[in-house]
């Protein structure tokens, strides 16, 4: 069996074993662990035998639906692997960081549903396939949502899943719009990357169709306007969703972006980067600044990974090597830090009983280790030197002065922007006089400690020896730069 | 080979230590100090002797020390190699940061005695020195920006090191953030240079080689970009407001980060970038301008300051001032050397100011600190060695830089220039013995405790450098041969003024700095002046500038962002795709009344359908026959 | 001569629509929807009379056979309403409808 279908169906096959056990927590969360560590061991692999002289590999092709051209197609390329490998680190951690927290079978069992789906979603090269595992991951979301979430988690969950659905209906459309095409051109359906690439659009239609795919993968960034269900839904978000959302979904969009858009409509996606490039860079200022004005937490992190995110979108589409490798790699070093924060603001949770910025304070005093990573995490998503996100956020600036030099100086200003509340958010957790709620902080126990350093250690190395893991992406973002094809083969 | 693993070691050994005591600090809970100091004077002192052997072979054998650890990327043309290369600048600027490091690392070990936070505070030192080497040693200017945000960070980090009160670590905010301000122009900068000539490969040698291919105009951006860096962390005019609160640091890191170090890395990348500034004299022109500006400026606001710590930082401000006047005009060895005797003394004085503090329980105002003469008898000498220094008076060291600066400005033609900095330079005089015949020369007495030998020892050490460390670029005239000058041999624009014109410009400038010195002591000596200083008067409020920068910049910025996020977020976009939903739900209740359940309706509606049926099957029909 | 049994036919049909619609008394209605029932069986009659056609006729055999066993259904149901509601009004039920 190939080592992708492994990645991809061990986790849904385990979720579906699970659901007859679910009355024992105890041995759900220990299944859970031991699945995810051995997806973990299985993209370990994966990552060792990449080879960073190609682009696609790992290729698995069945035919799976035949009368309508729908394959079981998957495949992996420098940009997938770091979502690969990254969903794959970070699923674990989730559970070893909040062991003694959540004691609801259902919790896991949807997580790992989430981790299937994100992986299939990830690599999948048909469209079908694709937008198959694009539900598959939401629908856990909404029950998750629902059943975990705090204060009018209805109302939110329900509003989530409208915006997504809303979205992804919109992106079935077009699937079949240009499926249908593809048969007029062709004489038979396909919904496989590799033989819909080839079909020809008048220019609206291509426009038609690429804003299809664009709203569901907008609303999921989320890109602007389409951000007003974020900031709720992460406040209300249990800990373990609140990170595959802002680690893991929303970088599929971006990634979606890339891997469908930019091959099916080249030539569309090029003439409309500009304006992307504008609502991305209008993105990157206007959550900075919304972030300034929020004293939760939870909210505040998610502007942060929105304006960010607006970041990735803009260096995607600047079409240039820098700009494609920063972006790709910026998906993982943000991911990696956003995922670690929320945890760390779970823990908080755990302790404090609250999100509000201004009932904490002193943490330090009390709990230096947790302080220590705190601020790591949170500097590390400012882009500090040696941490992961300055490498990437130096990339797509490059690329960004190389398209133009005022598009440079507006993403010059993501060194700022975040530090304009990420400062003023630490000095008023850690720093200052203890309050009522952060008295009897206890520092970070053993669990939550293992499920910490992997992640700090991953992102200064990531930060230090760049070029060890650029060398992976290089090649497709080559092929993607140079010859216009972010797909090959 | 040697050469590499020396030029390693150098830059190595404090961040083996920083992380050798970061982690015995965050393992383990009770660790002796002085396991802690041995690591840290371990590190900081090897460093120190490897500097002073790579700054021996640099100057007398002319030694390039060269040394490639790593490929940090390499993407396209972007192809950045972690680098260090140790030429006549980047060894000069080792020769006085490694030793001024090292003899502040002892006096921190006994000035953070007892202190709790011991080992963080040694971490984070040593981990600012690694950084800084990386500044001054790194061969392209990626890696400069990496060492330059690196001490930016370990600043705050410092800054913020008495973090119990919050205000201390909203000064480190200000600071990190005013500096982030300064790297944007920096990094923009280098983006454009790399887009311009990045082809060609990235290191100063080729960026230097192909300059000549970028057309004026862009390079007058690029040049006034990188000042913008220097800008603000050199805490020159508009971006300097946060140096007098980055003083709520401990005083071994105002002396050794905020004094000699950090902020006169500014200076150094101007001199580094001197090819590119050689060829944009409009920015020259205005680096020289905003110079002279903060000086006089920062020596104006010093007179009327009342805290040891911000007199000496405004003081700071004061003499990178200078330095980048004599950077505008060109006169890079000069400002370097200026740089050179500054972090001598400056270092001396804060150490000076931090054994005060000490020694009389934690103390900073000098209206209550006087009458230490007699009870601090050493402090009182290195202070005085220190400010007759500063204050140029020869044959100091900072004479010899000084004066070489004045020449300079004089001979550039850029009167109003050198008359803002003669102005500048008799403030200097004024506010330095203010604070000294404050504090030493009154009619009280203090207690004081008795200060440490480690914390003297360092200080006599810097006393000596601050006195004879002008003998390295003795001019000419005093039968010297600019020694310095003749190591770095930048591209330095000669001295065109004669011998006579510069002896009168040195007896002038000594003459009024004696006589503004006799003016303060008859003002403040053995009276009670100074407390007769009213505290609301415009200079005493710092002009107002922090106000102004708050009222204009933050409060505007939050109430920009509570706007965007309650009125445009919430108000506009949220609530349309609300009522998008809502209007969604009224439509089915307005359907739901035509649904009334009654059996006859539904067959109207039945009928209805039919007849539309039948009149399109009608139409069609008619159509198509 | 179909001309005027269709015309017939139609006729019927849009009396017993017209019953359908309006009355409220549901025995009423079903004797509209048998009067709608027998429209269309004339109409089935006529046609396949004209077309020579005898298979409309069988059908129609067919739907009488139906509307007879549906009569009696009816008739049972009307029993059970009338039992509940103690009334025959076609208002009454409409449990259908939203909740009010």
């Amino acid at each position: 069996m190939n080592i992708l279908s492994l990645i991809v169906f061990l986790p849904i096959i385990s979720a579906i074993f699970l659901f007859f056990i679910r009355k024992n927590v105890a041995l759900v969360k220990i299944v859970y662990i031991l699945v995810t560590l051995a997806v973990l061991y299985l993209c370990v692999i994966l990552y060792i035998d990449f080879d960073p002289n190609d682009s696609m590999q790992f290729i698995v092709m069945h035919q799976w639906i035949v009368e309508y051209g729908i394959n079981y197609h998957l495949g992996v390329d420098g940009v997938s692997l770091g979502i690969v490998m990254m969903n794959a680190i970070i699923m674990p951690l989730i559970a070893i960081g909040l062991y003694k927290r959540r004691d609801n079978s259902g919790y896991w069992i949807n997580l790992l549903f989430v981790q299937g789906g994100v992986m299939g979603a990830v690599l999948s090269l048909d469209l079908m396939l694709f937008y198959l595992f694009w539900e598959l991951m939401l629908l856990p979301i909404f029950f998750m949502l629902g059943l975990f979430g705090y204060a009018r988690s209805n109302y939110i969950a329900m509003k989530f899943n409208l915006y997504t659905i809303f979205g992804s209906l919109l992106m079935l459309i077009a699937i079949l719009y240009i499926a249908v095409i593809h048969k007029e051109e062709f004489g038979f359906y396909s919904f496989d990357l590799n033989n819909l690439k080839n079909i020809k659009l008048s220019s609206l239609e291509s426009i038609l169709a690429f804003s299809g795919f664009m709203l569901a993968f907008g609303i999921k960034i989320p890109i602007f306007p389409f951000h007003t269900w974020l900031s709720d839904t992460y406040r209300s978000a249990p800990t373990g969703i609140v990170i595959v959302m802002s680690a893991l979904m929303a970088k599929l969009g971006v990634y979606s972006i890339w891997r469908f858009l930019f091959t099916l409509f080249n030539e569309t996606s090029h003439m409309l980067a500009p304006y992307f490039i504008g609502i991305g860079l209008f993105g990157l200022i206007y959550f900075g600044i919304s972030a300034m004005n929020q004293s939760h937490l939870k909210r505040m992190f998610a502007f942060s990974s929105a304006s960010h995110l607006s970041l990735i979108v803009v260096g995607f589409f600047i079409y240039d090597i820098y700009g494609l490798i920063g972006s790709s790699y910026l998906i993982v070093a943000h991911a990696l830090s956003s995922a670690a924060l929320f945890l760390m603001v779970g823990i908080m949770f755990e302790r404090t009983g609250t999100y509000s910025i201004n009932e904490l304070g002193g943490i330090a005093l009390v709990a230096p280790r947790f302080a220590l990573f705190f601020a790591f995490f949170a500097l590390s998503i400012v882009g500090i030197p040696s941490t992961a996100g300055f490498v990437a956020e130096l990339l797509i600036i490059v690329g960004a002065f190389k398209y133009n030099i005022y598009v440079g100086f507006i993403s010059a200003i993501t060194i700022l922007i975040a530090m304009l509340f990420m400062f003023k958010m630490i000095s008023k957790v850690l720093y200052g006089q203890l309050s009522p709620h952060t008295k009897e902080f206890t520092d970070l126990r053993l669990h939550e400690l293992l499920a910490l350093i992997p992640l700090a250690l991953l992102i200064l190395a990531m930060g230090i020896f760049p070029n060890y893991f650029i060398k992976k992406i290089k090649p497709t973002a080559s092929f993607c730069s140079v010859e216009g094809q972010c797909y090959v083969k | 080979m040697k050469e590499e693993m020396t030029l390693n070691l150098l830059l190595l050994c404090p961040l083996i230590s920083a992380s050798f005591i970061f982690l015995l600090n965050i393992v383990f809970k009770n660790i002796r100090q002085s396991i802690y100091s041995f690591l840290a004077l371990a590190g900081s002192g090897t460093s120190a002797i490897l500097a002073l052997y790579v700054s021996y072979e640099s100057y007398f054998n002319h030694k390039i020390f060269n040394s490639l650890l790593f490929t940090w990327l390499d993407i396209g043309d972007f192809n950045i190699n972690i680098a260090l290369k140790a030429d006549a600048l980047g060894a000069f600027m080792v020769l006085f940061v490694a030793p001024v490091s090292f003899l502040i690392h002892v006096y921190a070990v006994a000035y953070m005695d007892g202190d709790k936070s011991y080992g963080r505070f040694f971490a984070y030192f040593n981990l600012f020195i690694f950084f800084m080497f990386m500044l001054v040693l790194g061969s392209n200017p990626i890696i400069m920006f990496l060492g330059w945000e690196g001490v930016g960070l370990t600043s705050y980090a410092l800054i913020s090191f008495y973090f119990h009160d919050i205000q201390n670590t909203y000064a480190g905010n200000k600071a990190f953030i005013l500096n982030r301000i300064g790297d944007f122009g920096f990094l923009s900068a280098l983006m454009i240079l790399f887009v311009e000539v990045g082809s060609y490969g990235f290191s100063f040698t080729d960026i230097f080689l192909h300059i000549n291919n970028i057309n004026p105009s862009t390079l007058d951006l690029i040049a006034i970009l990188l000042f913008v860096g220097a800008m603000g962390k050199s805490a020159q005019i508009p971006l300097y407001v946060w140096l007098p609160d980055a003083m709520a640091g401990p005083t071994p890191v105002s002396a050794l980060i905020h004094a000699a170090t950090m902020v006169t890395a500014g200076v150094y990348m101007v001199a580094r970038f001197a090819p590119i500034y050689n060829m944009s004299l409009d920015v020259s022109l205005f680096i020289s301008y905003i110079g002279a500006i903060s000086a006089l400026f920062a020596a104006v606001i010093a007179s009327r300051q009342y805290d040891i710590k911000k007199i000496l930082a405004y003081s700071t401000m004061s003499q990178l001032g200078f330095m980048f006047m004599a950077l505008g005009i060109h006169a890079y060895t000069s400002a370097l050397f200026h740089m050179f005797t500054h972090a001598f003394f400056k270092a001396l004085l804060f150490m000076s100011a931090g054994a005060i503090i000490v020694a009389f329980s934690h103390k900073q105002d000098i209206r209550e600190l006087r009458g230490l003469r007699y009870s601090a008898p050493v402090i009182f000498i290195m202070m005085l060695t220190a400010t007759i220094t500063i204050s140029a008076i020869p044959p100091f060291s900072a004479f010899i830089s000084k004066d070489s600066i004045m020449s300079f400005l004089f001979a550039s033609g850029h009167y109003d220039i050198f008359i803002l900095a003669f102005i500048a330079s008799l403030f200097t005089a004024y506010y330095m013995f203010r604070m000294i015949f404050v504090m030493f020369f009154s009619n009280y007495f203090l207690e004081a405790k008795k200060s440490s030998w480690f914390m003297l020892y360092p200080m006599i050490i810097l006393s000596l450098f601050s006195i004879f460390a002008g003998l390295l670029n003795l001019p000419e005239l005093f039968t010297g041969n600019l020694n310095i000058s003749t190591w770095l041999n930048l591209e330095d624009k000669p001295l065109e003024i004669s011998h006579t014109v510069e002896i009168i410009l040195m007896l002038i400038n000594t003459i009024a700095i004696l006589a503004v010195i006799f003016y303060t002591y008859k003002k403040y000596a053995y009276t009670d002046k100074i407390l007769d200083e009213s505290e609301v008067n415009i200079i005493a409020n710092k002009f107002y500038i922090d106000e102004i920068y708050d009222y204009v910049f933050v409060k505007s910025l939050k109430h920009f962002a509570v706007y965007i996020d309650t009125k445009i977020s919430y108000k506009l976009i949220d609530r349309s795709i609300n009522i998008l939903a809502l209007s969604y739900a009224k439509a089915g209740r307005l359907f739901s009344y035509i649904e009334n359940g009654n059996i006859r309706f539904y067959a109207l509606y039945m009928l209805v359908g039919l007849m539309f049926g039948f009149v399109y099957l009608y139409v069609l029909l008619r159509l198509s026959l | 001569m179909i001309k005027s049994y269709m015309i017939l036919s139609i006729i019927l049909f849009s009396i017993g629509t017209v019953g359908l619609i309006s009355r409220r008394n549901i025995i009423v209605i079903y004797m509209s929807i048998e009067l709608l029932l027998n429209a269309v069986n004339l109409s089935l009659i006529a046609i396949s009379s004209d077309l020579g056609d005898s298979s409309a006729q069988v059908m129609s055999l067919i739907i009488i056979a139906i509307a007879a066993s549906e009569a009696a259904l009816f008739m049972s149901l009307f029993v059970v309403l009338f039992r509940n509601r103690a009334s025959l009004d076609a208002n009454l039920f409409d449990i259908l409808g939203s909740s009010k």
